[in-house]
């Protein structure tokens, strides 16, 4: 299961990374509609991991809130990631502690 | 070749940390430490490695997981097109320097080449120095993952969201876009509750096509 996951990610990658330079004519329609992928993918999987427990409120939803308002003033993307999971441990603890 | 590495500094220090959380998140969600480095070795692609044990960490399928990833690697197919004219040989050495050619080399290759031509030596020497960095990141991180205990005390599950939606926001910059995030968002939301991990991504994956023409 995991040589699935390694091998049929690497050759994925590979291959789409080798295309490009040796390809480079691909149709710009093609292009063009991939650019919606990354976006739609990414926004599916915050919102997948903040209700894969069902649709109740989770401190989840407020680290990705600090964790967006800190990529929109351009914060590197670590600061990010650090200061969401500091703020679902710290809700956590307090919530417990309530 | 000093300027170069000097530009790329900070960038090389972002990715060996970003390496290590990969490390430590991977051994969270029950990856074995080995396999972590090896997928670090044979893929680095950072978006792509995450979404994959993000998947499986949330009980989904290893098709689902390198879907998901290879779908989020489909904008290197652009990116290769942009620097072929500038790599130098045959097809087979290019296409295995396309291989160096990541978001960020490309970036820093862009900023020190021309107008529409970046600068290939820019690009494959910062491709190199990342690489290691995100290798040897991923070394250290899958050896301190196990210090770390229970991943929900430290908030090591909110660390998967919280770096997903800070690599979307900077694609948010069309209307396009946004649509699609919009649209990817709401297959999320309304599908994850009771459908296994890869179903929402193959509806957002879908929806992010359409919204996209």
């Amino acid at each position: 299961m995991t040589w699935l996951l390694i091998g049929g990610l690497a050759l994925a990658t590979f291959a789409l990374r080798g295309t490009g330079p040796v390809l480079p004519r691909i149709p710009e329609t093609l292009t063009q509609r991939t650019t919606g992928l990354a976006p739609a993918l990414l926004a599916a999987l915050v919102m997948s991991q903040l209700v894969t427990g069902g649709w109740h409120p989770d401190v989840k939803a407020a680290a990705v809130a600090v964790a967006a308002a800190l990529a929109a003033v351009r914060a590197p993307l670590l600061a990010s990631v650090i200061a969401g999971a500091a703020v679902a441990a710290g809700l956590r603890l307090l919530l417990h502690a309530a | 070749m000093r300027r170069t590495l000097l530009a790329a500094a900070p960038i090389a220090v972002a990715v060996g940390v970003f390496g290590m959380s990969f490390g430590v998140l991977a051994r969270q969600v029950h990856i074995p430490g080995w396999a972590a480095v090896l997928m670090s070795a044979l893929v680095f692609a950072g978006s792509a490695q995450f979404a994959a044990i993000a998947i499986l960490g949330a009980g989904g399928g290893v098709v689902a997981a390198v879907l998901a990833g290879a779908l989020l690697n489909l904008r290197y197919l652009a990116v290769g097109a942009a620097v072929a004219q500038v790599l130098p040989g045959g097809p087979l050495r290019r296409v295995l320097l396309g291989q160096l050619v990541v978001d960020e080399s490309y970036v820093l290759g862009v900023a020190a080449g021309e107008a529409g031509r970046p600068d290939a030596r820019t690009v494959l020497t910062t491709g190199a120095l990342l690489y290691g960095c995100w290798v040897l990141g991923t070394i250290v991180g899958v050896l301190l993952g196990p210090l770390f205990g229970d991943p929900k005390r430290l908030g090591l599950d909110a660390a998967f969201p919280a770096l997903f939606v800070a690599l979307l926001w900077p694609m948010l910059t069309t209307r396009r876009a946004i649509r699609a995030a919009v649209a990817g968002g709401a297959a999320g939301l309304i599908l994850a509750p009771f459908t296994p991990p890869g179903v929402p991504l193959a509806v957002a994956a879908a929806v992010g096509l359409l919204v996209s023409q």
